[in-house]
């Protein structure tokens, strides 16, 4: 696995670099702001760009746009944008963005190397990565009369892991069970909730982020 | 001063009288003729004297009074024509009348120059008259001058400072012509003062022009009639028209200074209806008063040195020039407001000062509430900005917790790692250790975060108050229902505002109100920004109950805004702001 990492902050940068190498991640390039991260994509065509919400000049949002450019410009390439805030807000703007092949999880993930190297490996299979934090905060929100009582704990397990992005096999693996089992529960929870039989990908994932969100 | 006018009223009354008396009983003039120039005369001193006694301050009461006297005085040599000393008298003012008029006229209403070249007009029409006087008194032989068709004067007395007679009937015509010419070159002054005049000031010189024009005229007429035999009737007709047109323009000038004086009554007016004015509204009586309704009011704030609107923003005066004048009311040194004017106004110095002083009061009034509105305006202003420097400060210690502490408690947390992989499986229980050491560190990333956004949510500023309200609801202890929510960005400060008044609410519910359930509700109405946070708890809320309801009317009224706190006991409780969001 070959990956740029764009992080206008050189120490974490240069920490995680190592902790990626350690982990077997070939890290290709290093660079600190979205111009220079464009640049080595062109260059290096690294399967995954690892890259900071918040770069210079104006420390807002470059990282999507960034990531937008990529899309457009390296379809094979994944993206997994890093972020300081647990905002479903901005995982939505950026899936609304974004086809596939891009993973939103917090910056904080880099202290979980396991996660992280499994977000990059599902990114590379053509997956939607949503962070664990966002979608456990989303689901665990309290809420009268929702729809969301009428679920099975099972199914809010489910319901879960579809939000992470998981695909029906990645959900059966993670909860030893079926891939038909899941297929089943999905289609429970989809009609509990009235949302639409979608394929199993970025528009999914994006249905339920948004339904969480306004439920 | 009073018996000055008693004094010249009589005199006046008793020469008529005598002059009558006189004619009557003689063979010239004829007594009716007599009787109606004696009369025009003595009722043109008498309008005189009126304006002088009831307008002081101006000098035309003088004049007016001046005028026909002199005419008076001039007309004796024709009634005592056997007399050297009424010749002599009617001699030394047979043209005094006309520079007389001149001055009324050109120094109307005040009776002061305004003009150099009115004044040298004058003047020269004075020597003129004085030339001729002396010419005359030294050697007239009145028997020259017998063929005007009112002087019958066969046998004149000669003055009595007569020293050598001569015939001057040419000099007669050339002094005849020089006050023709004088005529015309007052009436191109008072076009002159026309032209120039401010709207209100023509209303003042206009008539003045007309009743010129009519006594020029018939000056003009008569001079060219000097030597024509008319017959009886036209010459009757032309002294009963003379005469009128006369005592026409001194009633007409009298008229109009006392109609520009009116405002002395107007100023008990004013008085009275300074009593029952609302704050704000002395200009408008003062405009009124003193009939200019472009009047505009300048208030002194002695701690700006400057004047500033009834509304409190700084004004400039004016310069001095012929379209705007400015009176300053109270001592120069230390002022209380500035009129800015019609400048015809300043021809009437003591309604200006009087009414002035009628107001005064009223101004000290106004003053005070124009310096209150201004302070009340910086006040608010600086209100305004304090809280928005602190909601700038709020975004940049954010951004400073997660650009700088968040980094690196991360980097140490990759450094642990790092740490981890060296020493390999449990070194000697450090990797014990290495677990404390990394649950310590997610903690303070977990406290940080909170942290940061208690002081300034992110989301807030990035993605707007419907993102940063969902965010909120989604994280509080209470179920929270979400209303309306707005779609679109408002100005910073009012976001926040809003942001804080739901946030401090929902707080509370969690606190006190005994329920899990909240209602949010953020709408926009007429330009005006409604929030509402209801619950259907234990009610009784104190208003006053810490700090953190107290700080946000602070900042809600610092955008003009209103919160209110509704907590009847058992019953829930709601709070409602409103916030200006134009």
């Amino acid at each position: 696995m070959r990956v740029a990492l764009a992080d206008d902050a050189a120490v974490l940068r240069a920490g995680l670099a190592r902790l990626l190498g350690d982990a077997g991640v070939e890290v290709v390039a290093q660079v600190d702001s979205a111009e220079q991260l464009l640049a080595a994509v062109d260059e290096q065509q690294p399967d995954v760009a690892i890259v900071d919400i918040r770069m210079p000049p104006t420390w807002s949002d470059e990282g999507i746009t960034a990531a937008d450019a990529i899309h457009r410009r390296h379809p094979h390439v994944g993206v997994l944008l890093l972020s300081q805030y647990v905002e479903a807000e901005y995982a939505l703007r950026l899936l609304e963005r974004a086809e596939e092949r891009t993973g939103y999880l917090l910056k904080e993930r880099m202290l979980d190397l396991s996660d992280l190297l499994d977000a990059l490996d599902r990114i590379t299979a053509g997956e939607t990565v949503i962070d664990p934090t966002l979608v456990t905060q989303l689901i665990g929100r309290h809420r009268s009369h929702s729809p969301l009582d009428d679920l099975t704990p099972r199914e809010r397990e489910v319901l879960s892991l579809m939000a992470e992005g998981l695909t029906d096999r990645g959900i059966a693996e993670r909860l030893y069970l079926t891939p038909n089992t899941i297929e089943t529960h999905v289609r429970h929870i989809l009609g509990k909730l009235g949302l639409p039989a979608t394929a199993n990908d970025n528009r999914r994932v994006r249905a339920v982020i948004a339904y969480l969100r306004s439920a | 001063m009073r018996a000055v006018r008693l004094l010249i009223w009589t005199g006046s009354a008793l020469l008529c009288g005598a002059m009558l008396l006189s004619a009557v009983h003689g063979i010239w003039p004829p007594a009716g003729k007599a009787a109606i120039s004696l009369a025009a005369s003595l009722a043109g001193i008498t309008i005189g004297l009126v304006v002088w006694d009831r307008r002081p301050e101006s000098r035309t009461g003088l004049f007016l009074t001046a005028y026909p006297l002199a005419g008076l005085l001039a007309d004796l040599g024709s009634y005592y024509w056997g007399s050297s000393f009424a010749m002599t008298i009617a001699l030394a003012t047979s043209w005094l009348a006309a520079p007389i008029f001149g001055q009324l006229v050109l120094t109307y209403p005040t009776g002061r120059f305004t003009s150099r070249l009115d004044r040298a007009l004058v003047e020269i029409a004075y020597g003129a008259a004085g030339l001729y006087a002396l010419v005359f008194l030294v050697f007239v032989s009145p028997r020259s001058l017998t063929d005007s068709a009112d002087w019958h004067c066969w046998v004149c007395a000669p003055p009595v400072t007569q020293i050598a007679s001569r015939d001057l009937t040419g000099t007669h015509r050339i002094f005849d012509w020089i006050f023709v010419a004088l005529a015309l070159a007052l009436l191109v002054l008072l076009f002159r003062r026309l032209v120039r005049a401010t709207p209100a000031g023509r209303r003042v010189v206009l008539p003045l022009a007309v009743a010129t024009c009519a006594l020029a005229v018939e000056f003009l007429v008569q001079t060219s009639l000097y030597g024509t035999n008319l017959n009886t009737w036209t010459s009757s007709a032309w002294f009963v028209i003379s005469t009128v047109t006369d005592l026409a323009v001194s009633v007409a000038l009298a008229a109009g200074l006392l109609w520009l004086g009116r405002g002395r009554g107007a100023v008990a007016g004013l008085v009275v209806e300074l009593q029952q004015t609302p704050p704000g509204g002395v200009r408008d009586a003062l405009a009124r008063t003193l009939g200019d309704p472009s009047l505009e009011l300048a208030l002194w704030l002695p701690e700006r040195s400057g004047y500033v609107d009834g509304a409190g923003r700084p004004v400039e005066l004016p310069e001095l020039d012929s379209r705007r004048a400015v009176t300053v009311l109270g001592p120069s040194d230390s002022p209380v407001a500035a009129l800015v004017h019609d400048p015809v106004l300043l021809e009437r110095p003591a309604l200006l000062a009087s009414a002035g002083a009628a107001a005064r009061l009223s101004l000290e009034n106004e003053r005070l509430q124009a310096e209150l509105r201004a302070q009340l305006a910086e006040l608010h202003a600086s209100r305004a900005r304090i809280v928005s420097a602190g909601d700038e400060e709020r975004r940049r210690l954010e951004r400073d917790l997660h650009d700088g502490a968040q980094q690196r408690l991360l980097s140490l947390g990759i450094a642990l790692q790092l740490l981890r992989g060296k020493l390999g499986v449990d070194a000697n229980g450090a990797g014990e250790l290495l677990d404390e050491a990394d649950d310590e560190l997610r903690a303070a990333l977990d406290e940080l975060r909170e942290l940061a956004r208690g002081i300034h949510p992110a989301v807030l500023t990035d993605e707007g108050l419907g993102a940063a309200l969902r965010s909120l609801a989604g994280r509080s202890a209470v179920s929270v229902t979400i209303a309306a929510i707005p779609d679109d960005r408002l100005p910073a400060a009012t976001e926040a505002a809003a942001y804080f008044v739901v946030s401090e609410a929902l707080t509370n519910v969690a606190k006190y109100a005994g329920t899990a359930e909240a209602r949010v509700s953020v709408s926009r109405r007429n330009g005006r920004m409604l929030v509402d946070v209801e619950d259907d708890g234990v009610g009784g809320a104190d208003p006053s109950r810490g700090t953190g309801l107290r700080g946000l009317a602070d900042r809600v009224h610092a955008l003009d805004g209103v919160l209110e706190l509704d907590s009847p006991p058992g019953h829930g409780t709601r709070l409602h702001a409103e916030i200006p969001c134009a």
